[in-house]
């Protein structure tokens, strides 16, 4: 056993660091919250420096590497909230492919994502207040008895992470009646389609859009069916338990930041004539955020390692993951808004940026709440031979 | 970055889990259960730790010379896991084996190791440790019980001790005095290895809210200490004071306080209120599932801790964070399983119920106190972690530096 990142893992992390701070770290989420793309180019940069690559199997062009790795890389961009979707190209539509599509998929998706010319996001929710899996409602309807089957899809997909910002979007439709996970199927959807339009939604986190996700009738082949009919459920469940740990990885980031800036203020602000990181009250809070941040940054480790390893306790750990770090980061964020005092509460203090994240990001693919039910279920199914 | 415990660690385990089963004490698997009886409560303990020793299960962080097994820190964690799992009894002699002799390791002479170890060990004598006084906790240099030389060679030493857990059973006392007040607080300290049973020193045990009496009052009249008994340097004991310190926060009750969790979800997957498992109550569930995340987190974060000073060789400020979490972690998870007693919360022992957390519950605040508070283990992180300034008064004085 050694829990801590490899030497690789750090220097990975460093690059990263050097990297977007050249680039201008936060303000690049602060031009994208001002409404301009600047994924575009940060894309090819990230793509140049082999970022895009991660994930991707050794023999389509990448260098196979798994959620650990990228656990690590995703926590120095959280760090400033760098905008894109590389959790969800690398975390989730990556290891998808990898793992349910054919050998034409893989050739056709992989290497264009590790070259950078492709990406991709997921589009789970049809309704922006039901929770998952009963807001997995869109059809795609079979046509035809034809051994080569061709399915008509129709429908508003909602909540879709930078869907007008990817290439493919994978959508999770309903291909029979069904309820819960079964049932459900996964198509690869483009997004310059005629029949399909991508709409900006209003928001919470402006650096990390939500989009609406239309498709107004289109006829796909087999081609774009990811992995089994019906049976797609149980790997976009664990689809998302890696979005889950990849973007609270990225919340990790950003909490590490908002704790050393705290503890850069409380050693040059004074009042009442001492640093105010010697009043216990900002000291210990101080600490408090470090200590709930490591806590999270265990169980991402932790999760990732066994999502890696297809441990037994993979799915129980990602579910500990979003569940034990929603709530604590978020306060994090906001223990360092109150920290700074007045100037926290300004547009230019970094604070508001990881908190609207977090915020956005609470309910996102599942509650802490819905996340504790599924880890008590899953506690209570192994605990007896443990 | 691996989790996995190698086919070598497994061993370890295995090899510790065969042990149990076969010297375990009688019954204790089925039921463990400690004597009620003070004085038997003792001889029972005394006989575990012995049992322990004798097959090398008892100081297993002890290099090999000193009759430990040389455990690595996983090995060691694997060994907190399995004492657990079976819910061993306690180490009577814990200070001695977790504190004591490792500080002694570290900065003893040769001549006291060869002396105290062995019988350290064995439980053949057991061990305080004399820190705290009345006007002195949190904040150890300010302490004024006093040693002074006789010119015999000795030293005679006066003041009082407090809240010196097991002194009334130890034999031997590891006592941090004053030798010169004109300098700096933690200046002019020496700690002195204290025969206990002699004329000059006296115990007085303090009642607790949990009915037991396991700290006391210790009383120093002049008292006798040997001058060849002296740990590290006269007048520079604060650095040793500093190096218990650390292992005393070096360490995480993680594993029990899982177990305790376990027991707590079996009782509430058993337990019905109104006809319904008590699992099945929205309310409760959420609590445990937060439980359980938090236990994961805690364990995990261990496991980066332990990784960590495996390469470094020393406890670091990251002992404070492991303590913090799992102090707050036992009392939170013993409160909640009081609540969920029902009315029956109320009751001391509840003869109803086959799960009674109560004194378990009283007892978790001691235990948040006792290795230094959890506003010191902030202090700690604070300063020593994230770099930020020292408070006045714990510049020169309380255990976090
Ligand atoms: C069960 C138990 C067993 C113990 N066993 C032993 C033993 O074997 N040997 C031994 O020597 N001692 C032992 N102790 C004593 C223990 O180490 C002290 O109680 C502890 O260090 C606190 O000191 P105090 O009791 O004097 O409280 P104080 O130091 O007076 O603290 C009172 C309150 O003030 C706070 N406080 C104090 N200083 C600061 C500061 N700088 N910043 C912020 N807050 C502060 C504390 O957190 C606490 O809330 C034991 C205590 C307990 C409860």
């Amino acid at each position: 056993m050694d829990a801590r990142l490899t030497e690789e893992h750090e220097r990975v992390q460093e690059t990263a660091r050097e990297f977007i701070e050249s680039e201008g770290g936060t303000d690049l989420a602060r031009r994208q919250a001002d409404g301009e793309n600047v994924v575009d180019d940060l894309w090819d940069e990230l793509a140049g420096l082999d970022y895009t690559a991660i994930t991707v199997p050794l023999e389509y062009g990448g260098f196979g590497e798994g959620m650990v790795y990228l656990a690590a890389l995703l926590e120095a961009a959280g760090r400033y909230a760098l905008p894109g979707p590389l959790p969800e190209t690398a975390a989730v539509a990556v290891p998808l492919i990898r793992d349910l599509g054919t050998d034409d998929q893989r050739s056709t998706y992989l290497p264009s994502v590790a070259d950078g010319d492709l990406r991709l996001s997921l589009a789970v929710y049809d309704d922006e207040t039901e929770p998952l899996p009963g807001s997995i409602q869109m059809g795609a309807e079979r046509l035809g008895e034809a051994e080569t089957a061709e399915f008509r899809l129709e429908g508003t997909k909602t909540l879709v992470p930078y869907a007008g910002e990817t290439d493919v979007v994978i959508v999770a439709t309903r291909t029979r009646e069904s309820q819960g996970y079964d049932g459900v199927s996964l198509f690869a959807v483009e997004t310059d389609h005629d029949a399909v339009e991508t709409t900006r939604m209003d928001s919470l986190d402006w650096a990390r859009p939500m989009y609406e996700f239309s498709i107004d009738g289109l006829t796909v082949d087999e081609e774009a069916l990811i992995g089994p009919l019906h049976g797609g459920g149980s790997a976009l469940v664990t689809a998302m338990d890696r979005f889950s740990v990849a973007g609270t990885a990225m919340l990790v980031g950003a909490a590490d930041r908002a704790v050393e800036l705290s503890a850069e203020y409380g050693t040059e602000r004074e009042q009442y004539g001492q640093p105010i990181g010697r009043f216990q009250a900002v000291k210990h809070r101080t600490a408090d955020m470090w200590v709930d941040m490591q806590g999270a940054r265990s169980l991402v480790y932790y999760a990732a390692w066994a999502l890696d390893g297809d441990e037994p306790d993979a799915a129980r750990a990602a579910a500990a993951t979003k569940s034990f770090a929603a709530d604590r980061l978020h306060r994090v964020f906001g223990d360092d808004i109150w920290n700074h005092g007045g100037m926290g509460f300004t547009w230019d203090h970094d604070a508001h940026i990881y908190l609207k994240q977090a915020k956005s990001w609470r309910n996102f693919l599942g509650s802490p709440e819905a996340n504790r039910d599924r880890l008590i279920d899953a506690r209570l199914a192994t605990e007896r031979n443990r | 970055m691996d989790f996995s415990y190698t086919d070598e660690q497994e061993t370890f385990r295995h090899e510790l889990r065969a042990w149990l089963e076969e010297n375990a004490p009688e019954g204790w698997l089925e039921d463990p259960e400690l004597p009620d009886d003070d004085a038997e409560r003792v001889e029972f303990l005394r006989d575990w730790q012995r049992t322990l020793a004798d097959d090398g299960w008892a100081g297993v962080h002890w290099p090999e010379e000193y009759g430990g097994r040389g455990a690595s820190l996983v090995e060691q964690t694997i060994y907190r896991e399995e004492m657990a799992r079976i819910n061993a009894p306690p180490q009577i002699n814990l200070i001695g084996i977790n504190l004591i002799a490792p500080t002694l390791i570290e900065v003893g002479t040769e001549a006291q190791k060869q002396r105290f170890l062995p019988k350290i060990l064995s439980a053949e004598e057991i061990w305080c440790q004399g820190y705290s006084e009345p006007e002195a906790g949190s904040d150890v240099a300010s302490l004024t019980t006093n040693a002074e030389a006789n010119g015999d060679g000795e030293w005679l030493v006066n003041g009082q001790k407090i809240w010196t857990s097991y002194a009334h059973v130890a034999d031997w006392c590891f006592l941090v005095t004053r030798t010169d007040d004109s300098g700096k607080k933690h200046e002019g300290l020496t700690v002195f290895l204290v025969e206990m049973d002699q004329d000059g020193i006296s115990t007085e045990p303090i009642h607790q809210p949990h009915d037991d009496r396991t700290f006391n009052q210790v009383y120093f009249d002049d008292a006798v200490a040997s001058a060849d008994l002296v740990v590290g340097e006269i007048d520079r004991g604060w650095d040793v004071v500093m190096t218990l310190s650390a292992f005393e926060h070096g360490s995480t009750s993680i594993y029990s306080i899982e177990q305790r969790y376990l027991a707590l979800l079996e009782y509430c997957r058993t337990e019905t209120r109104n006809g319904t498992p008590l699992v099945e109550r929205d309310r409760i569930r959420q609590q445990l599932a937060d439980f359980d995340a938090r236990i994961q987190a805690a364990k995990a974060t261990h496991y980066r801790n332990v990784s960590k000073q495996a390469e470094s060789g020393t406890p670091g400020p990251e002992g404070s964070m492991d303590l913090l979490i799992s102090d707050e972690l036992r009392h939170d998870l013993l409160n909640f399983a009081v609540n969920v007693q029902g009315p029956a919360a109320a009751l001391w022992e509840n003869g109803h119920n086959a799960f009674d957390e109560t004194s378990g519950y009283i007892r978790s605040y001691g235990a948040w106190i006792a290795a230094g508070t959890g506003d010191i283990q902030r202090n700690i992180i604070g300063e020593r972690v994230l770099g930020l300034p020292k408070d006045n008064k714990s510049k020169t004085s309380h255990r976090s530096e």
